[in-house]
């Protein structure tokens, strides 16, 4: 029971880590119908802003601010101005394709400056464990799903109950009506890559401490957002959490009581079910496209 | 005809290569309905995009109040007093039916202060829309999306009212009730440019009629001469106007 019980929170841990993640993915989907293939690198990456801070001297926490403007700036702003506008003009499919080529380059540039080796990174939640009904769960992996959980409700508010976010919904659901009721549509997809920026600064923070700082670590953390995302329905952000935490529970529970080995198999499992059998995703809607 | 409020001189303008509006020209008189007919593929639609620039218009100009807006981003358009309410269904299916109507004052900024009444005032007007403010906005029937798209679009108070094919896939209760509200609006001095396949019904409300094809004015004429005009049923039974 208190293995369950550990494995559980550990699972809705790593899941809240995806979920955040995965957020972000399905946001510039519903906002820009791009498909960032690059969003594991995009993970990987702010941890190596905040160790490049951490190397010039910065305390911790001022590295991390600084981690966290230098995603905004790189991974929010300038990814839309320098890759995403253009490539878009092309089509979805070349921009698809050019942000599988960013993730290439992203991953063999921090292989170049900073090794292949991983290198520890700090965490915000202090070590050692805490009683919940008696049984000793890790504070690392209570403290991830805190952070991650407050981070997903915030995000929530902001959609759902000021201006800005019923323009932003207002934006995915029907651009051309929203130019016509005077929502500022270029303004609102810039948020949406902001917000994006922020997410995967955020689940860098909170899983690099874990998986370590390491130029491939986005190469899982991709695919499972990836899967998360098309797990819970693509055009949703309640979607992408319930993706992203049943494949953290599913993954961290296979792995205990199925097989290790057999470990990165179980969220492609679970993907080609999902595809099968309900292919809008467990909270997706179907979606018609006009060509 | 009396006061103008919006002048439309020449415009050439399509979709890439292909040129649909072939120097259109025609007023829109002031505290009237005026109304554009004509046959599948004439333009109309276009013009109305054109005049919202939503499609860049390649040579000509727009006037609107004797100010040039030629090309101009709907926004500035929607300050300027003009709304626009598309054919088909044009709402924001997920978000509720009180949020769909409180982003038509969006463009208005912090300038407007009684947004709230202006709401509450508009809900009044429309009690199906109260009823079911609350719910998502997909849950309206096609009349009462109608009726949504028409009230989020006053909430800036326009002067010009371009409305396209607004009883396209309503029962013909429902278009009578839409007719109603314009004819509401015309009496209230806002101006109306309307597209309208239903021509007769559409003519039978409207003071002025518009005649376009293949992207020209063909006919500008109080809406009842157009409607006994023989040439009229010859052009909607093929034929064209210039043979």
């Amino acid at each position: 029971m208190s293995n369950f019980l550990n494995l559980l929170i550990a699972g809705l841990a790593t899941g809240a880590i995806y979920a955040v993640v995965a957020i972000g993915f399905t946001l510039l989907w519903q906002t820009s119908q791009t498909i960032n293939f690059a969003q594991g690198e995009f993970v990987m990456l702010p941890a190596f802003f905040m160790l490049a801070a951490m190397n010039l001297g910065l305390p911790f926490m001022l590295a991390v601010l600084v981690g966290i403007g230098l995603s905004l700036l790189v991974l929010g702003l300038l990814f839309k101005r320098v890759l995403v506008d253009p490539m878009l003009r092309h089509g979805v499919l070349p921009l698809a394709i050019a942000t599988m080529a960013l993730s290439i380059a992203l991953k063999e540039s921090v292989k170049e400056l900073y090794s292949a080796e991983a290198h520890p990174f700090p965490s915000v939640v202090p070590a050692g464990n805490v009683d919940v009904l008696g049984v000793p769960v890790s504070m690392q992996s209570l403290g991830v799903l805190v952070i991650a959980v407050l981070a997903v409700v915030a995000l929530n508010l902001l959609l759902t109950r000021t201006s800005v976010g019923h323009q932003m919904q207002a934006t995915a659901q029907n651009p051309t009506v929203a130019r016509i009721v005077g929502i500022p549509v270029e303004r609102m997809i810039l948020y949406t890559f902001l917000i994006n920026a922020g997410l995967v600064a955020l689940g860098s923070l909170l899983v690099t401490p874990i998986y370590l700082a390491k130029f491939s670590t986005g190469e899982i953390l991709g695919q499972a957002a990836f899967i998360a995302a098309i797990v819970g329905g693509f055009n949703q952000v309640r979607g992408a959490v319930a993706g992203g935490l049943l494949l953290g529970v599913v993954d961290n529970l296979a792995a205990a009581y199925v097989s290790a080995q057999y470990r990165a198999a179980v969220p492609l499992f679970l993907l080609i079910v999902i595809i099968l059998f309900r292919p809008q995703g467990l909270l997706g809607r179907v979606e018609e496209r006009t060509v | 005809m009396n006061d103008i409020v919006l002048e439309v001189r020449d415009i050439v303008g399509g979709y890439g290569p292909m040129t649909i509006l072939n120097g259109t020209s025609f007023d829109v008189a002031k505290g009237a309905i005026t109304t554009i007919i004509g046959p599948n593929g004439a333009g109309k639609s276009t013009a109305f995009k054109a005049i919202f620039g939503l499609l860049k218009v390649r040579s000509g100009s727009i006037r609107f109040l004797g100010r040039d807006v030629t090309n101009a981003p709907p926004r500035r358009l929607l300050e300027a007093g003009i709304c626009y309410v598309p054919q088909g269904r044009n709402i924001f299916p997920e978000l509720s039916v009180r949020h769909n109507i409180e982003l038509g004052a969006v463009a208005a900024g912090r300038s407007i202060t009684d947004m709230p009444r202006r709401i509450e005032a508009a809900l009044d007007r429309f009690p199906v829309l109260r009823r079911k403010a609350n719910q998502q906005a997909s849950t309206l029937s096609g009349g009462e999306q109608k009726q949504l798209e028409i009230v989020r679009g006053l909430l800036l108070d326009p002067k010009l009212v371009l409305i396209d094919e607004p009883s396209i896939g309503l029962s013909p209760m429902m278009v009578q009730e839409t007719f109603g509200i314009l004819k509401d609006l015309r009496a209230r001095g806002v101006s109306i440019l309307m597209v309208e396949q239903n021509a007769r019904s559409a003519l039978e409300i409207s003071d002025y009629g518009i005649v376009l094809e293949l992207g020209q004015t063909r006919i500008v004429d109080k809406a009842d001469r157009i409607l006994h005009d023989p040439r009229i049923g010859q052009l909607f039974l093929g034929g064209g106007l210039a043979a």
